[in-house]
């Protein structure tokens, strides 16, 4: 009788086992190409920062030298100009991409015929080839372009280029930004605002609150968990703008668009600083954990509330 | 007359959201229509949908030209996406079924640690990627795209959900019947979770053919690189020639586009369910 109770526990770890033995096979490929392609990247990307590695390839004397870059990066004019310009950016993008998606997704939602093209319009740029889109806006914006046109046609004596302007350049590109990510987030409010309960909404209506009260009072905070987590996701997209800004304007005219990300690419890639633009990704990096972490606190708050 | 009201209102909406649904898609009804149109024609009629001289010639400059091989690029980018769409099904599918339906000891933690990594911007491994693909010997490869586009840990975390749902009697049912993990996976997981499956592929395909950075900073030889990367060349070369510009364009937003009409509801219940990132 014992025996075979302590049989049945034996032969139970060993089916255990093998399911174990199983569970590794399983995830080891994955596991083996997660960390040669982002564990290893990340965790030098740390060590990089605080050495002097330039030439990319080469690594023979390489030295540890302390807080350096960032040392150098604080007090460069340039890297602290392409910091301004990312907050710029995101101060920009940010609020406009969540309002325009919000009262999209809101006016879709209020029920409009052919709502499913008009959907598939508003979210069509989200999937498009941000290099392809940005050929056909140059021609759009550009000199002898409609739009040149149009400004000639209200009277302006000196049409704008506006990807050509030192004022306008960081500001157009940030409207097309949101014009190429508003997709995403347009749809997501609309699932989130398919889910608002209707009778809350008619409750509010029924006690005499306007549309905007019922807005502000009942359809915002229902889809608060929403916003907040295409707030943060906004704030990461508008950091990582590396293509949209490569191919609208190279960084320029002069300097005029020339953010971290393509700071930091230029950097690594056509000063060969290695070590420094990693600091700079460091940085970045650093920015986006504090976001996340104040963000994260806000909503416990908000939550409560 | 209450309904009436409501009708009117209803309409209203619906003019003024057609309005900025056309806004949204203004510039590809440009870029297509102008790939058809005399390169003369395309900034003197901006707003003229239909060309009136309609000539195929943009597209015969874009693949007959002795400056630029666009036929090159183009397939070097349906293989490479291809080759990216094959291996994460495989891979990412797997792991999945791993993390969601065997126990092994670890497997929260390590699951735990894939998703912290949702947060690191990709920014910051560019550099340390060089080197390593250098090392592996990658660099200059479409397997410099391939491969890390292969380790998303997103679609891990989505199928996994995706795998969780599904019944744990379906599996057990099988399990009696004498079948192993394999077995389930193919025959039972996979079918039943083929939505969200589709959702991963449709997206990975998307991400793929337009990934830029990638080839930008990792592939250097021209015969090698990527649609992204090459209509910026193209562009800049032809610089003067509109129309084989907007043939360009529109011949690499194309295969994007025809997936998205195929296949819309994927894409928007991928959106919707909240799973996927910006």
């Amino acid at each position: 009788m014992a025996r075979t109770a302590v049989k049945a526990k034996h032969k139970m770890t060993r089916t255990e086992r093998m399911e174990a033995a199983t569970g590794y096979l399983f995830i080891t490929p994955y596991l083996i190409a997660f960390v040669i392609f982002t564990g290893i990247p990340f965790l030098s990307a740390f060590a990089l920062s605080f050495t002097n590695v330039k030439f990319i390839s080469k690594l023979e004397g390489l030295q540890f030298v302390g807080l350096r870059n960032f040392i150098r990066f604080f007090s460069s004019a340039e890297a602290l100009n392409a910091l301004w310009r990312s907050c710029i950016y995101s101060l920009i993008y940010v609020p406009v991409i969540m309002v325009l998606s919000f009262v999209l997704a809101y006016l879709l939602n209020k029920g409009v015929f052919w709502a499913k093209g008009i959907r598939s319009m508003v979210f069509l740029p989200y999937i498009s080839n941000m290099v392809a889109v940005a050929v056909v806006f140059q021609l759009l914006l550009g000199p002898r372009g409609p739009f040149y046109l149009l400004q000639k046609f209200f009277g302006a004596e000196e049409p704008v280029i506006p990807l050509l302007n030192q004022t306008w350049a960081l500001p157009t590109v940030v409207l097309i930004a949101v014009w190429k990510g508003m997709g995403l987030n347009f749809l997501t409010y609309l699932g989130a605002l398919q889910g608002v309960d209707v009778s809350l909404v008619e409750a509010a209506s029924i006690d005499g609150a306007n549309k905007w009260q019922q807005i502000k009072n009942v359809v915002i905070p229902a889809v608060a968990p929403t916003t907040f987590f295409l707030t943060i996701s906004s704030i990461i997209t508008s950091l990582q703008n590396f293509t949209v800004i490569q191919s609208l304007t190279d960084g320029g005219p002069g300097q005029a668009t020339t953010v971290m990300s393509v700071n930091i690419v230029n950097t690594a890639f056509v000063k060969y600083e290695t070590s420094y633009a990693s600091a700079q990704a460091l940085v970045m990096f650093a920015i986006v954990m504090v976001i996340t972490l104040i963000q994260w606190r806000g909503q416990k708050k908000w939550a409560d509330q | 007359m209450r309904t009436k009201q409501q009708l009117a209102v209803k309409w209203m909406l619906t003019v003024v959201m057609l309005i900025l649904g056309i806004a949204c898609i203004y510039p590809f009804l440009f870029m297509v229509s102008s790939s058809f149109k005399p390169s003369g024609d395309v900034l003197s009629t901006p707003l003229q949908l239909i060309p009136k001289n309609f000539t195929l010639r943009n597209f015969d400059t874009l693949f007959n030209n002795q400056y630029y091989d666009f036929f090159r690029w183009y397939w070097n980018t349906i293989v490479m996406t291809g080759l990216t769409l094959l291996l994460k099904l495989l891979v990412i599918t797997i792991t999945a079924y791993g993390f969601a339906k065997i126990k092994f000891p670890g497997r929260d933690a390590i699951f735990l640690v894939l998703l912290a990594a949702l947060m690191i911007p990709s920014d910051i491994m560019i550099m340390p990627r060089y080197i390593i693909f250098k090392q592996l010997h990658i660099l200059n490869t479409m397997w410099s795209l391939i491969l890390p586009a292969a380790v998303d840990v997103y679609f891990v975390f989505l199928l996994r959900q995706a795998f969780v749902a599904v019944p744990e009697a379906l599996s057990e049912a099988a399990r009696i019947d004498g079948c192993g993990h394999v077995t389930i996976y193919r025959r039972i997981i996979f079918p039943l979770c083929m939505p969200q499956i589709s959702t991963m592929l449709l997206f990975s395909f998307v991400w793929s053919w337009n990934d830029y950075m990638g080839p930008y900073l990792y592939i250097s030889d021209i015969n090698k690189q990527m649609i992204s990367v090459g209509i910026k060349l193209f562009a800049s070369g032809q610089a003067q020639d509109y129309g084989a510009q907007m043939a360009g364009t529109t011949l690499v937003l194309v295969p994007v586009i025809f997936a998205f009409f195929l296949c819309q509801k994927y894409f928007v219940e991928g959106i919707t369910s909240g799973a996927v990132k910006g």
